[in-house]
């Protein structure tokens, strides 16, 4: 192992040469010649080839020249390849400053924290979109997009951004990759040169969804129903390559994380012993690594159908086959998304309360059955297309998940119970997400009822609903979580009475849109349309008003959270007296995490008399003491601590 | 007596005042418009879990807010470290567990199975007994209405829409086709639409190259002018023309029925 490490900690070696232009830069420049080379030979040798230059085929291509160009440009021939081939490179990992957040990286932190920085773009981008929706719907008539199909083009960039670019990578991409390491105490990932190379592939998804339309429009919305997608213009392309290159990068964080959580627990952390959040993120990777690569050969299949032809999914008597296949996926993502927020609950409510969890093993059986069931559940949303006799049977598992998913309030509200819990932001932020996801649970109940189904699928009900569950548990509890470790991720604290009034604008702005789409869906408003009957519009109207204050809500917390970041108050080394181990090394944590290999001798979420400090970092101290880290470039914890590489003296 | 007992009398008054909440609900009509038995259907279910839900809704909002007001500790305060915690309690988790089984059970039997029955019954042959059929054609982007058992291929109104009229209390046997007519070269060369009622409280998506069939039983008298959710309204995204695939709608008498059949023949005889 000791080979992977050669990069010295300080920076004493000489720094190579410099690059000639920054790595982003670069990547760009080589992207645009991947573009160009692969475009052009398409072309020249298409035998059916018009007269412009991009057409439906080269575009692909060259779209996956510039991708192999960009993630060259951006690392991957530097820092991986000629080392790997054994050449001579001059990448040398930056460990300080703004610049390493733009550069192929291997620590997980600064990994993490690139994933949450697109994850944000990708928010803001797709919700500026929403905000267009929004202004559009206003009236009941055409007004900002002049084609039903520009807007149509922009619910999907909205729900495709929001869904691979945001909430499947904040929370797992960004929390999971900065956190799960700390919070089982290693040191380092296991694939980080992966990892560093994988985060490069948000932007490039981020930026191919979002400049679709300049290759036509594309009607279908996240979804790409198919035999509608047939017709789309070349748009649809750039929808199946964008989420290629985001789901692959999700795909590359949950193997990284699954292979870290096996393999680099501290010594002492056993399963049994596992953070709750660690716990979400495994069931969450799993989900990943088995539904993110049936996705993928879907869009693959659809991406062929469309530019060879093949007519798999567009011949007569199999449009439903498309269906199947996204949602065989489809629901489980929702569940990637929102499991994550579960387990986010239970760790920050007995960190607040300084109450021991309650119900521990419940709260994990929770995460993992949820984790189960979500791949029995996903026809539910075909409740109007599928035959009579497969109804029931999804129902049933509908309604039946909805039975580990409480388990994550039973902990909660047993932990909560008869405590005194100190009412923070963070916890607000928690108690809020609560409250929205029960609500978007609970009218999920109705939608599990294939009866009530048949009225309330594809209108304003069901995108209440989603609303509720996805931003109620995924948003709500990111906000939780980034005010609960921005002590860790920055050294620095918020204002309590700035971090809660925000917190309650936004919970107010998100209550007001989205409560009354539950109404305009019982009332006849149905999804997709920029255009409606006019008796819809007083509602609508109000809804967008609402909905613009709820996108400002937004805006406002994200920079008062960039502010704290840089000139918040100098916060504690464990600000909330939290005991999980990410908290028992400076904040910032250094390069590789722990000063010393911690050792885990109790359990993280019991407080109160009797207790003891679960993490120990003093055991292997005096190892560390007289190690050759200082002198020597080739150290290795790994050498060191008692389960790696077996040596222990 | 502590907070066990004020919280499940608050639990007890709240849901009281929610199940009175329901009641005014209900009397308004949740679903603002239904006048078809299947509609009846999914009202009736959609009541019942508001009822049912209700006193679980109450104990989750009430147990925030209860948190918010009683478990919380001054502003810059820490909790007290002093105490011995439980991380169990038996009769609190077979309370949870063994209630939300029995709460999901009895919702898979009522209103899931118990109304899907009522609904698969009506095209067995006892129910299904053709007192009218309509063929129901969707192409992009157009709602197409003929009527087989009287002749009439193409129903519109005086200025050329589509029109869907039916005669109130007779059982409709409406056949859902999605293709283009009109293009001869490739008929099935459509996408999926979703016919829908919004005040017969039913969709049943229209595929291209299947034929599936929807029953049900207007019960009232009523139009377009009388309400706007009685409108033939494609609900699945079809493409650009999807906002506007709609149709008026009336539901008559059987006389006017009858006198409009009539009109519709002659205004297709030319």
């Amino acid at each position: 192992m000791a080979h992977a490490m050669t990069v010295p900690e300080s920076g004493h070696a000489p720094r190579p040469r410099k690059a000639p232009m920054p790595p982003v830069l670069r990547a760009f420049l080589w992207a645009a010649i991947g573009f160009l080379l692969l475009n052009t030979f398409v072309i020249a040798v298409d035998p059916f080839r018009g007269h412009p230059f991009v057409t439906g085929p080269s575009v692909v291509f060259g779209w996956v020249g510039a991708a192999i160009g960009w993630l060259l440009g951006i690392g991957l021939y530097d820092a991986v390849l000629l080392p790997l081939m054994g050449f001579p490179t001059r990448w040398q990992e930056r460990q300080q400053g703004w610049r390493r957040y733009w550069e192929f990286a291997t620590d997980h932190k600064v990994i993490g924290l690139q994933y949450m920085m697109f994850a944000v773009g990708g928010f803001l981008i797709a919700g500026g979109i929403a905000m267009l929706m929004r202004y559009e719907l206003m009236t009941p008539y055409l007004t900002i997009f002049h084609y039903p199909s520009n807007y149509l083009t922009a619910v999907g960039i909205h729900g495709t951004l929001m869904m691979f670019s945001f909430a499947t990578v904040f929370m797992i991409g960004g929390l999971g990759n900065y956190f799960v390491p700390l919070m089982i105490g290693a040191r380092e990932t296991v694939l980080s040169k992966l990892s560093g190379i994988g985060v490069w592939l948000v932007p490039v998804g981020i930026l191919t969804v979002l400049f679709s339309p300049l290759l036509g429009e594309w009607s279908t919305g996240w979804r790409g129903y198919e035999p509608l997608a047939g017709q789309d213009a070349n748009g649809i392309l750039f929808y199946y390559l964008g989420v290629l290159a985001l789901t692959m990068s999700s795909l590359i964080v949950a193997l990284n994380l699954v292979a870290t959580v096996m393999f680099r627990r501290a010594p002492g952390l056993t399963w049994g012993r596992l953070p709750l959040f660690v716990w979400g993120q495994v069931t969450v990777n799993l989900l990943m690594l088995i539904w993110f690569p049936e996705i993928q050969t879907t869009f693959v299949m659809a991406l062929l159908d469309k530019v060879v032809p093949l007519n798999f999914f567009t011949a007569t008597g199999s449009p439903l086959t498309y269906l199947m296949l996204f949602w065989l996926f489809g629901h489980p993502e929702v569940y990637i998304i929102a499991v994550p927020a579960f387990a986010i609950w239970n760790e920050i409510i007995p960190v607040m309360a300084q109450k021991s969890l309650f119900g521990r093993q419940w709260a994990v059986i929770g995460l993992v059955f949820v984790m189960m069931l979500s791949g029995l559940v996903w026809a539910h949303h075909m409740f109007t297309n599928l035959r009579n006799s497969e109804i029931l049977p999804f129902s049933f598992f509908t309604e039946m998940i909805s039975i580990p998913t409480g388990f994550a309030y039973m902990s909660a509200i047993g932990t909560l119970w008869k405590s005194k819990v100190r009412l923070n932001t963070p916890m607000l932020w928690i108690l809020m997400s609560m409250f929205n996801f029960l609500i978007g649970g609970l009218t999920g109940v109705f939608l599990a009822d294939p009866i009530v189904n048949l009225q309330l699928h594809d209108t304003f009900w069901v995108v209440g609903h989603f609303h509720y569950t996805i931003i109620g548990s995924m948003v709500f509890s990111g906000f939780g979580a980034i005010y609960y470790w921005l002590p860790k991720l920055s050294g620095r604290t918020f204002n309590e009475t700035w971090g809660k009034t925000l917190a309650i604008i936004t919970f107010l702005a998100f209550n007001l849109t989205f409560s009354q789409f539950f109404l305009l869906g019982l009332h006849g408003m149905n999804r997709w349309v920029p255009a409606y009957p006019a008796y819809l519009q007083p509602m609508n109207f109000e809804v967008s008003i609402f909905a613009f204050i709820l996108g400002a809500a937004f805006l406002g917390n994200i920079l008062y959270i960039g502010y704290c970041w840089r000139n918040g108050a100098q916060a504690g080394e464990n600000p909330w007296g939290a005991k999980t181990p990410e908290w028992f090394t400076s904040s910032p944590a250094p390069r590789y995490n722990f000063p010393v290999q911690p050792e885990i001798v109790g359990s993280l979420y019991l407080y109160g008399e009797g207790t003891k400090v679960p993490v120990v970092t003093t055991a292997l101290g005096e190892l560390a003491a007289t190690s050759r880290a200082t002198q020597d470039p080739q150290f290795d914890w790994h050498d060191y601590a008692p389960d790696g590489g077996g040596v222990t003296s | 007596m502590g907070e066990n007992v004020v919280f499940a009398v608050l639990w007890v008054v709240f849901s009281v005042l929610g199940e009175i909440g329901d009641r005014v609900i209900i009397r308004h009509n949740p679903m603002y418009y239904i006048v078809s038995n299947q509609g009846q259907l999914a009202l009736q279910a959609f009541n019942f879990l508001l009822v049912v839900l209700t006193p679980v809704f109450v104990f989750v909002v009430l147990f925030l807010v209860f948190t918010m007001v009683r478990f919380t500790t001054k502003r810059g305060e820490m909790p007290p470290a002093n105490k011995r915690f439980a991380i169990d309690n038996k009769a609190f988790v077979l309370v949870w567990v063994g209630g939300s089984i029995a709460l999901n059970l009895l919702f898979f039997l009522h209103p899931t199975t118990s109304a899907m029955e009522q609904m698969f019954a009506l095209d067995q042959p006892a129910a299904n007994t053709h007192d009218l059929v309509v063929d129901v054609t969707a192409r992009q982007w157009q709602w197409i209405f003929s009527y087989p058992q009287y002749g009439l291929t193409q129903t519109l109104t005086p200025n050329g829409q589509n029109l869907l009229e039916l005669p109130v209390n007779v059982p409709v046997k409406f056949v859902l086709r999605s293709y283009d007519p009109y293009h001869t070269y490739d008929q099935y060369a459509d996408v999926i639409h979703s016919f829908w009622v919004p005040a017969f409280g039913i969709k049943e998506d229209v595929i291209p190259g299947e034929t599936r069939y929807e029953y049900l039983t207007p019960t009232a008298i009523t139009s377009y002018a009388v309400n706007p959710m009685v409108r033939v309204q494609c609900a699945e995204v079809c493409g650009p023309g999807h906002p506007w695939m709609e149709s008026p709608l009336a539901v008559v008498s059987d006389q006017q029925f009858a006198q409009w059949v009539k009109a519709q023949k002659a205004l297709a005889n030319g």
